[in-house]
């Protein structure tokens, strides 16, 4: 449990614009550890996306990485720090090694192409000695998200909201990748959608051993899922910590104001 | 007129409660074949009401044809007799000008659609005006249809890498390029081509579709020679097309490249090529498709001055011709025949498009 995945050190990222530069991320260290389920808390604009999409290299301008590194050590390969690989380095480490899990209410599948397409270019890109046994496999990783077989050959307009996250889950774990960056993977479902999709999320840990970076503004997911939960104010880190001890004794004034925003039944709202 | 009914598909809007027929229930098992006789039926009302607004619209026409022909007449055979009314009446008879302007439709149409008779051509009295037109409708064929679908795919493929890697110097010349050109008329290209390529050059003909000193036929003389005379007239449209072409295209990709699905496929670390075929084209060509149908006609328009300074032996050629003379026949036919080629061509993409793209669901 203790081997670390993803050593986060110093990084900044800046967006930069005509009314000058605005700092999203201002030097977050974090350690991400093999097989953890690590949140990432905060309120909207707090940097949170943004230090997911500057870890998975997708940041576009005006956003650029300002400062520090993050030491990824994929099993089986030498380390790479992620905010410097470039090129075909990067590409090949992408989905088997480090894999992405969007907003499922986001249109991240491709409206034109079968869901089972969509399976099919990742993992021959990635790996294609597994050509042979794609019929095979895809069933089963829909299966591994509650999905029945017969999804593989529907477009994603057919699918709902729910369902489209189960795809996105089931794609994001298909090459079994050393880290999983989750962008609210909850968010723009109902409630219990999103309990569902929580517990898929957790029988994949299970199953797979993944680790996952669940980024959500939503204690309550934290709460659920992850085993540690660090919260981002203003880009900074202001708390990491276990989650139990994060929500039973929460150091920062700001994370228990998180904590407060929990609804909870039988309370009044004031 | 009765074949021009349409076939009324009444499944969805009956209400009875009467269990559902053989047809019905066949129809509704069977939504994409009874989408495209739906669109069928649209198809047949779509050209029976321009084929009917382009006959009473020629027929308003000032000038009497039948006077001019007897004029022509008179002056090619020196014959300086008056015409006698029983001649004039025949003439008026066998151009179908005898009765009042709805029993003229009705005949037409009936022998339009039932024998495919377009009536006797002015000019070359007496062969019909559809034999007139066959002759230069391959013509037409050959360079319309081959110069827009080429460009087409030229504009769609040049117009999606200029938008996929928009910013770099290539593409921002290709795009103000496009800017500039798209709009040229085809027959100014024309002008220049002919001045630079065989005015000046001397490199190609600038006149005619062949060697008349080769003899037509299935012959790698003659269709070397065909190849030859309609380079230039398919360049100057493939060369505007292409820009127009790319303009279009460029603008429905630019937004795409924004799309979630593009940055997922980015974060799966596919390969750029791959992207860019697979997720960016494949969903920025198929509104390409229905813009090509529509397209047609607008090419057709300006294919008819491009034939005439070529002086290519195409339908706009004949067309020209056939005004000038007041060959009224040809005329209609000529205008019958570009709407049935449009209407045609629009029906073939709507039916093609539901199968290209899976979102496109126009049975309920």
């Amino acid at each position: 449990m203790s081997e670390i995945v993803l050593d986060i050190k110093g990084l900044e990222v800046t967006y930069r614009s005509t009314h000058g530069d605005v700092q999203a991320v201002r030097g977050v260290d974090l350690a991400v550890r093999r097989g953890e389920i690590l949140g990432i808390a905060g309120e909207s604009g707090s940097g949170k996306s943004t230090l997911a999409v500057a870890l998975l290299r997708l940041l576009k301008p005006p956003g650029h990485v300002t400062g520090g590194s993050a030491m990824f050590h994929p099993a089986g390969r030498s380390p790479v720090d992620l905010l410097t690989v470039n090129g075909e380095e990067l590409r090949v480490l992408r989905w088997s090694a480090l894999s992405y899990l969007p907003q499922g209410s986001m249109s991240s599948l491709n409206p034109v192409m079968r869901v089972q397409d969509q399976f099919k270019d990742v993992i021959l890109e990635h790996a294609p000695a597994r050509k042979d046994s794609l019929g095979e496999l895809i069933p089963r990783l829909l299966g591994q998200v509650g999905l029945e077989p017969r999804v593989a050959r529907m477009y994603p307009h057919e699918l709902s909201g729910g369902m489209k996250q189960r795809v996105l889950m089931a794609i994001a774990v298909a090459l079994e990748p050393d880290l999983v960056i989750a962008d609210e993977p909850t968010t723009a479902l109902d409630v219990t959608i999103q309990r569902v999709i929580l517990q898929s999320l957790a029988d994949l840990r299970t199953d797979f051993g993944v680790t996952l970076m669940v980024i959500s503004h939503d204690m309550g997911v934290h709460a659920q899922l992850a085993d540690r939960v660090a919260v981002m104010y203003e880009g900074r880190l202001v708390e990491v910590g276990d989650v139990r001890q994060v929500f039973k004794d929460p150091r920062d004034p700001y994370t228990r104001q998180l904590i407060e925003s929990i609804p909870r039944m039988g309370r009044r709202a004031s | 007129m009765t074949a021009e009914a349409p076939p009324v598909v009444t499944v969805d809007k009956s209400q009875d409660s009467a269990p559902p027929s053989g047809v019905r229930a066949w129809l509704s098992r069977h939504p994409l074949a009874a989408y495209a006789i739906r669109r069928f039926g649209l198809y047949l009302v779509e050209l029976w009401g321009a084929l009917t607004i382009a006959f009473f619209f020629f027929r308003l026409m000032p000038g009497d044809p039948v006077r001019t022909l007897i004029q022509t007449l008179q002056q090619n055979y020196i014959y300086n007799a008056q015409a006698s009314a029983e001649l004039i009446a025949r003439y008026r008879t066998e151009f179908g000008l005898d009765g009042n302007l709805f029993v003229q439709y009705v005949k037409y149409m009936e022998k339009l659609v039932l024998h495919g008779d377009m009536g006797p051509s002015l000019i070359n009295y007496p062969t019909p005006a559809q034999t007139v037109i066959l002759r230069s409708l391959p013509w037409t064929i050959g360079l319309l249809g081959i110069s827009a679908v080429l460009a087409w795919i030229f504009g769609v493929v040049i117009g999606a890498i200029a938008g996929w890697r928009r910013g770099k110097l290539g593409s921002t010349i290709t795009t103000n390029l496009a800017i500039a050109l798209a709009h040229v008329p085809f027959f100014f290209v024309a002008l220049i081509l002919v001045y630079v390529f065989a005015y000046t050059l001397g490199m190609l003909p600038a006149r005619s579709a062949y060697d008349s000193s080769i003899a037509p036929g299935i012959t790698p003389e003659f269709i070397g020679s065909v190849l030859k005379y309609g380079l230039l007239p398919a360049l100057s449209i493939v060369v505007i097309g292409t820009f127009g072409w790319i303009l279009s295209t460029r603008m429905l990709m630019v937004p795409i490249l924004g799309e979630d699905y593009l940055v997922y496929a980015e974060a799966k670390g596919l390969k750029g090529s791959r992207i860019l075929t697979r997720y960016a084209l494949r969903n920025c060509y198929l509104p390409q498709i229905t813009a090509f149908g529509i397209s047609l006609g607008f090419i057709f328009n300006g294919n008819v001055l491009v034939e005439q300074l070529f002086n290519y032996p195409g339908l706009g050629t004949t067309l020209v011709t056939a005004i000038q003379q007041l060959d009224f026949n040809t005329i209609l036919g000529v205008t019958n025949i570009a709407i049935f080629s449009v209407l045609t061509a629009v029906l073939l993409l709507d039916l093609l498009l539901p199968l290209l793209d899976p979102r496109v669901k126009y049975w309920k």
